[in-house]
């Protein structure tokens, strides 16, 4: 197997950590050969806090994924989340020298940097500046401005940065085990690319990724990224109200989220009990559904307004027609579906990555969104670099050099 | 608040060891000293008193003394208190001796029945004369188990208040609600003895250990003297972190406790904290500010803080208390003292009354219809179904002499229905707690820290 047809996304999330092999077909489409996938030590709220520990899960889930691939990975895209991560929009401007008037990539570039120029904490780093439209001249709409002729070359961006040393993390961990960071992508981001087709993305779409220690979010408008965002609070968050409110221990609280939650208040009977089995051999105990239900509402109802909150605060969510798109692990929680488009009001869909050939279960599995998200964009930013050097397709661009440590 | 000088008679203040015996009287009283026996208690003589023999030889006490050898010749006493207290009677001797040399008596026993309700005062009484501190941990019958079991329980219990220097009652009723209903009975009687045997223990233990803060016998008993019927008990014990937080939350969460709420009606509590070397000022400092909020402010708190290498980490927190007292606590008294003519004064050299078969009263029929005169007979079975009435105790009780018919009584017990169903409303107090976010980096927006749950930070109230 040619080395440049296979991509590798590794996600080290809070509850699990994953690896996807993926082979680019001549055809131009992609097939899952493998997915590696471990439960998750030493992560919390997606970020590192126990290094060793983590490194070995990431290990775990390479090995796997090679067992399942029969692929050698030495070149994995990492997705990245964290509450230090932030975005902004910012518009760039170049204006073409005395003589000249046709725009050439070197003012794409220029107007791209110019974008960047602003002031971030020392300690940030921009990790994405993804294009969000081009003027010319005060002409919007323009795809391609490479061979127009125009004196004034404005762009959109929409810029991701994060904490430098919290990012790097990730990326140690991966370089500690031999392994090269291919690109650096946000969760959300690439959760969108394995969910959200073209025309969604141009109609507009909130997608929202509810894992287990943050939720991350991206909403498109007109093709392009207007906001994106990352809340610290995710499936662990519910593991521990239920914990707290039911006085159950986490793993117990854990496993009562995956079979009984359900965000849907008022479908329990009153006096409705769950009777909670105890594998020790005491007696069970009996809980009430309604508080149960009650918990996990009140937790995600909670979340997902911060999260209406921050996308209104600059976004009309008129402009959004195709609806929001929840996934992740937490989406399968019961009721979610009901509940987000009571909150958001609009059509609301449990999303899952779009079909691809190969392995079927990964891809009807919401857990697995983001990590063949990662996939996917590195299989575009593979198909656009050769042909246009990256023009349209500029937003994929990466910016390298900062994390070589 | 604190008392810091108090002096300290028996319990401190010689410095000679003080010398606790736990006696369990009948089978209710052997099965809670079975209990306290495998629980572990430090430093004290058990002693079972029993007139059946089975029982006794079953129980694991190191002192045993049979009752009524000749009376009832090993035999139990047939849930006839009057045989009982013959019973007793008889052995007056053996149970003198056996209690000799005790400073401190515990006396705990299930009313209700004969071996129990009978002869408890009369070992209550030579305790008493042999010049102890006598606390009587006494358990009430079910309500299920009949008005009469809790007339006898009842005219028991005042005869226990009349020589002992505190009473101690669990209402079993309250205590059953540890257990589910499904539960076996015998499992609700177990976790009624436990409950009881835990409140010896750390009244033994909060007496007897060197304390920073000393609590002593006095203390004790001023907070459980005014008790009217129901003992508030609460232990917790915990280590970590969050230790203070979670001992606190955990005594409270004891039912008799009701989660705290009804700490609001009393008017003396005892808390007792002990742990090892290393107890903060902070971690005292937290749990009196946390129960300050279960309290009124008429409540005279009794702090004791131990200091026990033993605990190592751990950290232990025991409050205890008695409903009913302040404006509602004479009257009820005197509605008692009236209709049962038994001295009052805790003096050692009264005898409690022998029993006379015309004392217990005939259990009715038919309760009193609405409009007739309850006869004066009656009203001690309505005061005993009173007190087994799962409700709250400090409603002002109306002497049954003073009410010429039943017509105006629905009123304070609606009210106090009432009053109930409305407290249980109220929301109660739960410690903020971060649980797995505990050290992790908060997540705070809009000035909220997400990671407590949101149903705490909202006030959603679950069951």
């Amino acid at each position: 197997m040619a080395r440049d047809n296979i991509f590798v996304g590794l996600e080290i999330g809070t509850s699990k950590i994953c690896a996807v092999v993926a082979e680019a077909r001549n055809d131009g489409t992609l097939k899952v050969v493998g997915v590696g996938s471990v439960p998750a030590r030493g992560v919390r709220k997606g970020e590192i806090v126990d290094f060793e520990t983590a490194k070995r899960c990431v290990h775990d889930a390479i090995v796997d994924a090679e067992e399942k691939s029969d692929v050698e990975i030495s070149e994995v895209y990492l997705g990245i989340t964290g509450s230090h991560i932030r975005s902004f929009n910012n518009r760039g401007v170049v204006v073409l020298e005395e003589g000249r008037e046709e725009i050439d990539e070197q003012d794409l570039d220029d107007v791209r940097t110019n974008a960047r120029e602003v002031s971030l904490p020392m300690e940030d780093c921009i990790l994405h500046t993804i294009i969000q439209h081009y003027y010319v001249d005060g002409q919007d709409g323009v795809l391609n401005p490479v061979g127009l002729l125009g004196k004034k070359l404005e762009a959109d961006f929409h810029i991701v940065y994060g904490i430098r040393t919290r990012i790097q993390n990730a990326i140690r961990c991966v370089k500690e085990l031999e392994l090269e960071p291919a690109d650096v992508i946000i969760n959300s981001f690439a959760t969108a690319q394995a969910i959200l087709e073209k025309n969604q993305k141009q109609l507009g779409a909130i997608v929202i990724d509810i894992g287990g220690g943050t939720t991350d979010f991206v909403v498109y408008v007109d093709g392009a990224v207007k906001q994106s965002g990352v809340l610290a609070i995710g499936g662990d968050h519910i593991t521990n109200d239920i914990s707290i409110g039911l006085k159950i221990p986490s793993a117990r609280a854990e496993k009562l989220k995956v079979e009984e939650g359900n965000v849907t208040l008022g479908t329990a009977f009153p006096g409705e009990t769950i009777l909670l089995k105890d594998e020790t051999g005491f007696a069970g105990r009996e809980l009430e559904r309604e508080s149960l239900n009650q918990i996990t509402h009140e937790r995600l109802r909670e979340a997902l307004d911060i999260v209406k909150r921050q996308i209104e605060a600059d976004q009309n969510l008129h402009y959004v027609g195709a609806g929001v798109f929840i996934t992740g692990g937490c989406s399968q929680i019961r009721g979610l579906e009901h509940l987000a488009s009571d909150i958001f009001g609009m059509p609301v869909t449990m999303a899952h990555a779009l079909p691809m050939a190969g392995v079927t279960s990964a891809f009807e599995n919401p857990q697995f969104s983001t990590a063949l998200g990662l996939v996917k964009y590195a299989h575009l930013v593979q198909m656009d670099r050769p042909i246009s050097g990256g023009l349209i397709r500029n937003a994929f661009q990466k910016i390298k050099g900062i994390f070589r440590n | 608040m604190v008392q810091l000088n108090r002096q300290y008679d028996r319990a401190n203040g010689s410095g000679e060891p003080i010398h606790v015996k736990v006696v369990g009287v009948g089978g209710a009283g052997s099965n809670i000293l079975d209990r306290v026996m495998l629980d572990g208690i430090e430093a004290a003589d058990l002693v079972a008193i029993n007139t059946d023999v089975q029982s006794l030889t079953a129980s694991v006490a190191a002192h045993k003394v049979q009752l009524g050898r000749n009376l009832t010749r090993g035999l139990g006493s047939g849930g006839d208190p009057e045989l009982g207290y013959a019973a007793a009677e008889e052995a007056t001797d053996e149970v003198r001796s056996v209690l000799q040399g005790g400073t401190v008596i515990f006396l705990c026993a299930g009313l209700g029945g004969g071996t129990g309700s009978g002869a408890a005062p009369l070992v209550a009484q030579i305790a008493k004369e042999e010049n102890a501190l006598v606390l009587a941990f006494a358990a009430v019958p079910f309500s299920f188990e009949g008005r009469r079991r809790c007339a006898q329980a009842e005219e028991s219990l005042l005869r226990l208040r009349a020589v002992c220097d505190a009473v101690v009652c669990f209402d079993n009723d309250r205590m059953a609600e540890i257990t589910l209903p499904r539960m076996g009975i015998h499992e609700a009687f177990a976790a009624a003895d436990l409950t009881v045997s835990q409140s010896i223990r750390s009244v033994a233990s909060l007496m007897q250990r060197p304390g920073l803060l000393h609590i002593g016998f006095d203390d004790v008993c001023a907070v459980l003297r005014n008790g009217d019927a129901r003992a508030l008990f609460g232990y917790g014990e915990a280590d970590g972190e969050n230790r203070a937080h979670d001992a606190l939350a955990k005594a409270l969460k004891n039912p008799l406790m009701n989660r705290g709420a009804l700490l609001e009606d009393t008017f003396h509590a005892i808390v007792h904290i002990c742990g090892g070397a290393n107890v903060t000022l902070g971690e005292v400092q937290i749990i009196m500010e946390e129960l300050n909020r279960h309290i009124n402010d008429q409540t005279q708190l009794f702090m004791g803080i131990g200091i026990e290498t033993r605990m190592g980490n751990r950290l232990s927190v025991s409050i205890l208390s008695s409903l009913g007292n302040g404006a509602e606590k004479p009257v009820a008294q005197r509605h008692q003292r009236t209709i049962y003519p038994v001295e009052p004064a805790p003096q050692p050299d009264i005898k409690p009354e022998p029993w006379k078969p015309a004392a217990i009263p005939i259990p009715l029929l038919r309760p009193p219809s609405e409009g007739e005169a309850v006869p004066t007979e009656c009203a001690p079975v309505r005061a005993a179904e009173e007190l087994m009435l799962p409700r709250s105790e400090s409603e002002p009780q109306k002497p049954a002499q003073v009410r010429p018919a039943a017509k105006a009584e629905p009123k304070p017990q609606s009210a106090a229905a009432k009053k109930a169903e409305a407290k249980q409303e109220t929301l109660q107090f739960e410690p903020i707690s971060r649980g797995r976010f505990e050290k992790s980096e908060p997540t705070i927006i809009d000035g909220q820290d997400l990671d407590v749950p949101t149903f705490l930070r909202r006030n959603v109230r679950i069951r």
